[in-house]
């Protein structure tokens, strides 16, 4: 690299304004091997008596230090030295939250030296699900009408932590399943591991890895079978964490309004699963221009008067609503009522409509399908074809076209997955952890949409659409 | 008929009570994958002796069924089916054995239903899928045009490979049966390898059953029930299960999109029931619980009656209860637990 491209390569990073899909890992045996060789840089300890001697040890090493504590051990913090930490990790649970809320400036004001990041341990173990789940040798009972088998994704906690963290990426963590059940747990595989990286990074969020005693012991005896699965683990590290020049933000044409931001609502989660991209909302969002962007709005929350009035006023300028289990007079209710079917009535307002659900969403699935066809053909971001155990999550500059699509496959083998995109693009380009950029795909483009075909995704992987010939932007 | 029973697959549910590793004199291991294959999740539990056999064994299973998928899979342009769609019109054309095989039972099922079971459908299933993407309702005159082109009657036979269409429009599509017959290839690959002991699950809604878990009659599978009052089980040995259900009506419409079509109306079947069948293979419990799904249960009764080894329950979201109990039974209420003492679910 010459001069000239250096100076461009620093000036690059010094403009960026985001970055994420950073993975800490959590590292819990004693013989912790050098930052340098394990290739990540971020360390996280948990809070114990002698954790400012560990955090030392691990500085010297070369890692930057976060201590992970729960919010009612926060008055630790002062006992810490804060020259051997980079930051502490709060570790929060839903009900703390409120809590967190009033401690969590206290805490920055006091120690301005430590960065002060929330986790959200709540996370589950991305994957592929079947109809049996096995547990310790035995296969139980699953399933239900709202549990669909096919993935568990953490699509849904990382768009609720956006909302209740503004300023911070999110950050989570999840424990490997069977991992309760220690000497039993199948061995963890690349494939594991390098999902869970990809979909932090394909979610723009950041990853606690806790990282097995089994892999721990391999890397630290320098295992090769150890080292060839955490080769692979760095390659997706790699291409998830992202550094851009530009502020991009998930695109989102639904939005869903919720008083309690709970990531096991399985409305949510269906959303997700179903590739509708959407953003969470409080009912305060609601009444700032916030809400202008999007063409369906779900409002799960029983508005006040002033909700209501701006809830009418979106939907007279085009927009479709849907209330759902907030009974109660409205606005809107003067208006010729056409009764859908024995839950559902649609009032038509101006250019667009509100519609009444008189009960709580019973069948997520359907609700899912159900708000699809309310954006109408015209209005979907996006569809995918043969993507049933894949996510992905567009990005784009406020305003502008989709950008950028993020893809994960929870099935972990090659796929061919067929895209439509909203927008002509000109220019798609492809790359993979196993490929790097970028593959150029053929753009069919009709109808205001552009669809082209992935041959092989196989856990991650991202396409950059371009509107013209030339190349709009140079990936990282 | 549908193009596949996504809807039923995420609810019908299992219960088995299985050795732990090491626990058994005989030290049967269980060996389970999962892998995404024809556009849904297969999933294998196997017991043997050697869990490295038995996990090489299920490989070469899922390997059959990808073969499968192959040949089968309608979305796949460069599939056998999919050369079969684009060239079969007034026109013999050769074709897999295990494609022509699959048809011929899918066209035996429909001379047995009297055309309510029809792979022909598929003009009319890709049209009201489309209507449940957001596409709206279709017209009455794109029905007709479609419908058209609809009828088992225009496949034509010729023993013992070659296929015509006597239709200048006709389409097959496999998803009422393909992934039974896979279930019964992917079978014949454990039993080939010395696998005598395991389930084999498509999507959740078609489920074969090899031999039975060490000690045990069978494998106790609890069947869809949208009342949640009836809980429906049966101890399954060499046998198949599957489960059909319309797509659940729209939360905030008042369209009639569904995935399973009526070809006597050409539109969406309007059921209230969900349907499940036991039979010896999974193929024809596959087939079998679509057929009965739109024969209702008085017709289906009928059908069922001239076959050996079936036997069905029909069960509304009211409750109501329909069955034709051969062997296996399909037992109501949970009595199949207690006395063979199988466990709690947790």
């Amino acid at each position: 690299m010459n001069i000239g491209h250096t100076i461009l390569a620093w000036a690059l990073v010094l403009a960026s304004t985001s970055a994420s899909g950073n993975v800490f890992v959590q590292w819990t045996s004693s013989a912790l091997l050098p930052a340098k060789e394990l290739g990540l840089n971020d360390l996280v300890l948990s809070w114990n008596a002698s954790v400012s001697t560990q955090a030392r040890a691990a500085r010297s090493q070369g890692y930057r230090v976060y201590v992970e504590m729960a919010l009612n051990q926060a008055a630790a913090v002062s006992e810490i030295d804060a020259s051997d930490f980079e930051g502490i990790i709060m570790h929060v649970r839903q009900s703390e939250r409120a809590d967190l809320e009033k401690s969590l400036p206290k805490l920055r004001a006091a120690h301005p030296g430590l960065k002060f990041l929330v986790l959200n341990p709540d996370g589950k173990q991305p994957q592929m699900k079947g109809s049996l789940v096995v547990k310790h040798g035995a296969v139980l009972e699953v399933s239900s009408p709202t549990a669909q088998p096919w993935i568990d994704t953490n699509l849904a906690l990382v768009k609720i932590e956006q909302r209740s963290q503004q300023g911070q990426i999110p950050l989570y963590t999840f424990a490997w399943e069977g991992s309760s059940d220690s000497g039993n747990q199948t061995a963890l595989t690349a494939t594991d591991f390098s999902l869970a990286v990809a979909e932090a990074g394909a979610f723009h969020a950041d990853l606690i890895l806790q990282l097995d005693e089994r892999l721990q012991k391999g890397l630290s005896k320098h295992d090769p079978e150890a080292w060839a699965l955490w080769k692979q683990v760095l390659s997706y590290a790699n291409f998830c964490s992202h550094t851009s020049d530009q502020e991009m933000e998930a695109a989102a044409n639904v939005a869903v309004v919720v008083d309690d931001l709970d990531p096991t609502d399985e409305v949510m989660n269906l959303l997700a699963r179903h590739n509708l991209p959407f953003t969470v909302l409080g009912p305060s969002d609601l009444k700032s221009s916030n809400s202008e962007g999007f063409d369906v709005v779900v409002v799960f929350s029983k508005p006040d008067r002033e909700t209501s009035e701006r809830i009418a006023d979106l939907a007279t300028r085009g927009k479709t609503v849907v209330l759902v289990d907030a009974h109660g007079s409205y606005p809107w209710q003067s208006q010729d009522a056409t009764r859908l079917n024995e839950q559902a009535v649609s009032y038509a307002l101006g250019k667009g409509k509100v519609l009444e659900l008189s009960e709580p969403v019973t069948d997520p699935e359907t609700f899912a399908q159900d708000i699809r066809r309310l954006l109408g053909k015209e209005n979907v971001l996006m569809s995918l074809w043969n993507g049933l155990t894949t996510v992905a999550v567009p990005y784009h500059v406020h305003g502008e076209p989709v950008k950028v699509l993020e893809l994960v496959n929870y099935a972990g083998e090659p796929l061919r997955v067929q895209v439509q995109v909203k927008g002509s693009f000109a220019s798609i380009r492809y790359e993979t952890p196993e490929r790097p950029c970028c593959e150029s795909l053929v753009p069919v483009k009709h109808d205001g949409f552009t669809e082209f075909v992935i041959p092989d995704l196989r856990i991650a992987g991202r396409v950059h659409l371009g509107t013209n010939q030339t190349i709009d932007s140079q990936p990282k | 008929m549908r193009f596949d029973k996504r809807r039923a697959a995420a609810l019908v549910c299992f219960s088995l009570l299985m050795t732990s590793v090491g626990q058994s004199s005989e030290k049967q291991v269980l060996v389970y994958k999962r892998k995404y294959i024809m556009g849904t999740i297969f999933e294998v539990a196997a017991y043997d002796r050697s869990p490295e056999h038995a996990s090489h064994a299920i490989e070469k299973a899922f390997q059959e069924i990808v073969r499968l998928d192959g040949l089968l899979s309608d979305y796949k342009p460069d599939s056998a089916l999919s050369d079969l769609n684009r060239s079969a019109h007034f026109r013999a054309e050769k074709v897999p054995s295990d494609l022509y095989r699959v048809i011929d039972q899918a066209v035996q099922f429909s001379r047995l239903s009297d055309g309510k079971f029809d792979i022909s459908v598929a003009p009319l299933v890709n049209l009201w899928k489309a209507s449940l993407r957001g596409d709206g309702t279709p017209s009455r005159a794109q029905e007709e045009k479609v419908r058209s082109c609809v009828g088992y009657q225009k496949i034509e036979l010729i023993p013992p490979n070659q296929i015509s269409f006597r239709s200048p429009c006709l389409q097959l599509d496999l998803g009422a049966i393909g992934k039974g017959y896979a279930v019964d290839r992917a079978a014949e690959v454990l039993h080939s390898m010395g696998v005598r002991d395991a389930l084999i699950i498509a999507g959740g809604s078609t489920i074969f059953a090899m031999g039975s878990p060490p000690e045990q009659p069978g494998w106790l599978i609890h069947l869809r029930d949208p009342s949640n009052k009836i809980d429906p089980q049966v101890m399954l040995k060499d046998g198949s299960v599957s489960t059909s259900e319309q797509t659940a009506p729209s939360l905030l419409g008042n369209d009639s999109a569904g995935h399973i079509i009526d070809p006597d109306t050409g539109r969406p079947l309007k059921t209230v029931f969900a349907v499940s069948a036991v039979s010896r293979t999974a193929s024809a419990s596959d087939a079998l619980s679509t057929t009965l799904l739109l024969l209702g249960p008085a017709k289906g009764k009928a059908v069922l009656k001239s076959m050996a080894d079936v036997s069905a329950i029909w069960i509304s979201h009211e409750a109501q209860v329909e069955t034709v109990i051969g062997n296996p039974q399909i037992l109501l209420g949970g009595t199949l637990q207690t006395p063979l003492s199988l466990g709690k679910l947790p």
